[in-house]
């Protein structure tokens, strides 16, 4: 069993894409549950922090690895 | 007569300096020497901060992308349709360079310089553009588009054309044709004039939000 609810993939699209399509991953799930969000774009890791900050959903982690980028958000209850 | 500035002062000093004779000028129209005359420092200070031209320029670039645009705040605080998410880009970029007018002349400078590290920078600010109205596009053009896919990448090519002009005349010409028109009408209106071109129908709601905004 996976440690999250959903998956996106934002590989090779630039900011807002990955901001915008995690939006409304979150908006189709139950509070608590958590989106795993992989992206290329560098700017995506001050990007995922803002928006977490800003709507309250929770930053599990984030991490890179070979110029990937993985962030775990949690929805806010 | 040169006055005595703290390290991390000076440099600072010098990148400001170096950004308006790069945006003024183009990389090759501006010599190490003539950016240290206009800090009054002498070249070798100058090359004890960056090893060289390029080293310089390269820095100037770094610093205006520590400024890059964050459309994080768009996408929170707008719908997320299409056009509305569109309109919030475009705010964003047109007040960035509202802000700083040496970004989008040193991007026209670079265009003939043909400097690699320069065009790389703006290729990727343009593309959030690009990557966003393709993407979206790909969703919403209907299979049977005749020619669908050039569509697409015209359509992104048409939008960085229309808003580049745009802020060229807003903020580069002497006679400012553009001069009456706010930030906040000139989005919408170029954003209104892509979808139609596009064939997309500006929802009624957002329509509404135009005329109350």
């Amino acid at each position: 069993m996976s440690d999250f609810d959903s998956e996106l993939d934002a590989s090779g699209l630039n900011c807002p894409l990955p901001i915008l399509r995690a939006k409304k991953a979150i908006a189709a799930m139950e509070n608590g549950q958590t989106l795993r969000i992989i992206a290329t774009d560098p700017g995506s890791v001050k990007d995922f922090e803002a928006f977490c900050k800003q709507t309250g959903n929770e930053l599990l982690s984030s991490g890179e690895e070979e110029g990937k980028f993985t962030f775990m958000i949690k929805k806010a209850a | 007569m040169s006055v005595r500035l703290p390290g991390p002062e000076r440099r600072e000093s010098i990148l400001n300096a170096a950004q308006r004779l790069f945006a003024e000028k183009g990389y090759h129209g501006v010599s190490i020497d003539e950016i240290a005359r206009e800090v009054n420092v002498s070249p070798a200070i100058l090359y004890r901060h960056f090893k060289s031209k390029k080293v310089l320029y390269e820095a100037v670039l770094q610093a205006m992308s520590a400024q890059r645009e964050s459309y994080v705040q768009t996408v929170i605080n707008s719908g997320t349709s299409f056009e509305d998410v569109l309109t919030g880009m475009t705010q964003v970029y047109i007040s960035s360079i509202n802000d700083n007018p040496d970004l989008l002349r040193i991007e026209l400078q670079s265009l003939l310089d043909r400097n690699p590290a320069t065009s790389d920078f703006f290729k990727n600010r343009w593309k959030s553009f690009t990557d966003y109205i393709e993407f979206s596009l790909n969703e919403r053009l209907p299979y049977e588009t005749p020619n669908r896919e050039i569509t697409i990448l015209t359509a992104g090519l048409m939008f960085q054309g229309m808003l580049r002009e745009a802020l060229v005349q807003k903020y580069l010409q002497p006679e400012d044709r553009l001069e009456d028109v706010s930030l906040y009408e000139l989005s919408h209106e170029l954003v209104r004039l892509f979808l139609r071109a596009v064939g997309i129908e500006k929802s009624r709601l957002s329509r509404k939000a135009v005329i109350s905004g």
